[in-house]
């Protein structure tokens, strides 16, 4: 069985002969640079410098050489985007900044491990809505965005690898935020909702004009097509389900419909973090197959309970180890039983594909991630029989 | 509940800004006592918002809409507002710990403070441990809030902790810590006086510590 089967037979709710593990596919289920730097002395492999397939995050694009080595399911196709194309970063002596193809700055002090947003271009308090349709936006359907992709990704299938699409810009509300503010996007959302859905309906406008454009040039080379927003927190969610379900739910049902008509054949992958339980049931109906990361230690997402009651229509992605306390901060040991919990709660039917929750931060010892690693392989075989607790 | 008082409550539920000011200036035209209006309308209402929250009646949007309101408010009202009004409750120092960049969580908190008539003194994102004794020193405050949102930066927090026993000023100011991957535990382990998961719960914290 090679790489692609296992991951197709796992999304199709079948037992492969291992769980499938992705490493570094996507944006959200990668590795910090620093991280990716420690795994490769762990593993006995040269230095290298690697590759980041996202500046803001420090993500590492994984090299050959580790993805034979530890087994990886999965390749990501990375589009040209805002985190990886043409940044002009300046050096503001104290810290790294640029402004990127939307107007945001991004800055990163220099003892800091990540970039942050620290000025949105439309974050004035009383903007007039004339405003969003007068921004000078990225023109997200240039085909250049996916220069060398299909090869890229014959190359990846010839191998017996599966193949990974993602989009050129986060999730509707994410982007909205980030081109408005956090804060004022979600106080247009309760006290302005004309100017809050003109910023949404032009980030659904910039999504679909991406995927008309790459879609029909890569739809029969990609396995899975992602997409993402983020709408739980830690304890619940950022907005009301109420909410969600009026403004949100139907510009995702549009952009789902539309995947579905251009990319018949692949999954389509979505990411939220954090407690999203009350979501799921929507997710589902508008056409997610797939979700990440499973985010296990926020409300009413113990894996047992998703599988038990979402299993049968959802695989899940991630939620492979507790990325909060326990991949950073535990012993080996408890990173090996942490797995194995999981991996009994959510892989058993298949349905599950290996991954952390989110990137693999800097912070992460190296002997943690082979311990989880070591975990996946002993306790991830399917023939060996994962029992639930 | 004077009808005026009860008008400027509602708009601050509602989130309504340019309608609490409105209420805020008539309550004010009718010769209401600004503290009444300030104490007996703006600040239930946001413990109303508060209590919402906790129950999931009432999510960040509308709690951020709530806090504008109080605050567009207060602008209206505090030139009319004696000290001890403004800031019954006492001073908190707040802000993001060193490394981290995150700061709605951190607002959040210092916007249901003020709406409980805590003065806030912010300090903003990325402080470093000396920064934060620096403002202890400084302002005096009975509070000192640190936020953290990622893994990476929580070591921090214990090391403001330590600088602040370094300068001997430990003792003088009680610390309440918060961010999503923090815990109770966590908590305890560097020796905060407290955690609260969210900005609601952090100001019950809050008021619980100054007592």
């Amino acid at each position: 069985m090679n790489s692609r089967e296992r991951l197709l037979a796992a999304l199709s709710h079948q037992e492969p002969d291992r769980v499938p593990f992705d490493l570094g596919s996507t944006q959200v289920t990668g590795i910090h640079v620093e991280a990716y730097r420690g795994l490769r002395a762990a593993l006995g492999l040269p230095p290298v410098e690697p590759a980041l397939c996202d500046t803001i995050q420090q993500l590492a694009l994984p090299d050959e050489d580790v993805i034979e080595r530890l087994g990886v399911d999965v390749r990501g196709l990375f589009p040209r985007n805002s985190h990886n194309w043409g940044l002009a970063i300046v050096d503001r002596g104290d810290a790294w900044e640029y402004r990127d193809e939307w107007g945001i700055t991004h800055c990163r002090p220099k003892d800091v491990l990540y970039f942050s947003v620290v000025k949105s271009p439309l974050d004035e308090a009383r903007l007039p809505l004339a405003a969003v349709a007068a921004h000078p936006w990225p023109n997200t359907g240039d085909p250049e965005r996916i220069a060398g992709l299909r090869e890229q990704a014959l190359a990846y299938r010839a191998r017996g690898q599966a193949v990974m699409l993602k989009g050129v810009l986060a999730g509707i509300f994410e982007m909205a935020q980030r081109v408005r503010g956090m804060q004022a996007l979600l106080m247009d959302l309760a006290a302005n909702e004309s100017l809050a859905c003109a910023l949404l309906d032009k980030m659904l406008e910039l999504k679909l004009a991406f995927w008309e454009m790459a879609l029909p040039h890569l739809a029969d080379v990609v396995d899975v097509i992602s997409e993402a927003d983020d709408y739980g927190t830690q304890t619940s969610q950022l907005i009301s389900p109420r909410m969600f379900r009026r403004l949100f739910k139907p510009r995702l049902a549009e952009l789902f419909a539309r995947l579905r008509q251009l990319a018949p054949n692949a999954r389509r992958f979505f990411h939220s973090d954090g407690s999203l339980r009350p979501l799921i049931p929507d997710l589902i109906e508008i056409g997610v197959d797939i979700l990440n990361p499973v985010h296990i230690t926020a409300a009413g997402m113990e894996p047992a309970g998703l599988k038990r009651d979402f299993g049968r229509d959802l695989v899940f992605w991630g939620g492979g180890v507790e990325t909060q306390t326990v991949l950073p901060f535990g012993a080996p040991s408890e990173v090996k039983e942490n797995v194995r919990r999981n991996l009994a709660a959510l892989a058993p039917g298949g349905g599950y594909v290996f991954n952390t929750i989110h990137n693999i931060q800097a912070d992460v010892p190296p002997a943690n991630m082979l311990a989880m690693w070591e975990a996946l392989r002993e306790y991830g075989d399917y023939a060996e029989r994962a029992q639930p607790d | 509940m004077h009808p005026l008082i009860q008008i400027v409550y509602q708009n601050v539920l509602d989130g309504a800004q340019d309608l609490t000011a409105a209420a805020v200036e008539a309550a004010l035209g009718a010769g209401l006592e600004p503290g009444a209006i300030l104490n007996d309308g703006m600040i239930p209402a946001m413990r109303e918002v508060g209590r919402l929250f906790e129950q999931g009646d009432c999510f960040v949007p509308e709690m951020l809409i709530s806090a504008r309101a109080m605050q567009t408010g207060l602008e209206v009202l505090r030139p009319r507002l004696v000290q001890a009004d403004l800031h019954a409750q006492g001073k908190i120092v707040l802000g993001t710990t060193k490394g981290d960049l995150h700061d709605i969580g951190k607002n959040l908190v210092g916007m249901m403070l003020a709406g409980a008539a805590f003065e806030v003194i912010d300090l903003g994102i990325n402080v470093s441990p000396g920064q934060f004794v620096e403002a202890v020193r400084e302002h005096r405050p009975q509070l000192l809030g640190i936020s953290a949102l990622l893994t990476t930066t929580m070591p921090h927090m214990k090391a403001t902790l330590q600088a602040l026993q370094a300068a001997g000023l430990r003792d003088q100011v009680k610390v309440m810590v918060g961010g999503a991957p923090l815990t109770e535990d966590f908590a305890r382990e560097i020796g905060a006086d407290g955690y609260s998961p969210d900005a609601s719960r952090a100001v019950t914290l809050a008021k619980a510590l100054v007592e």
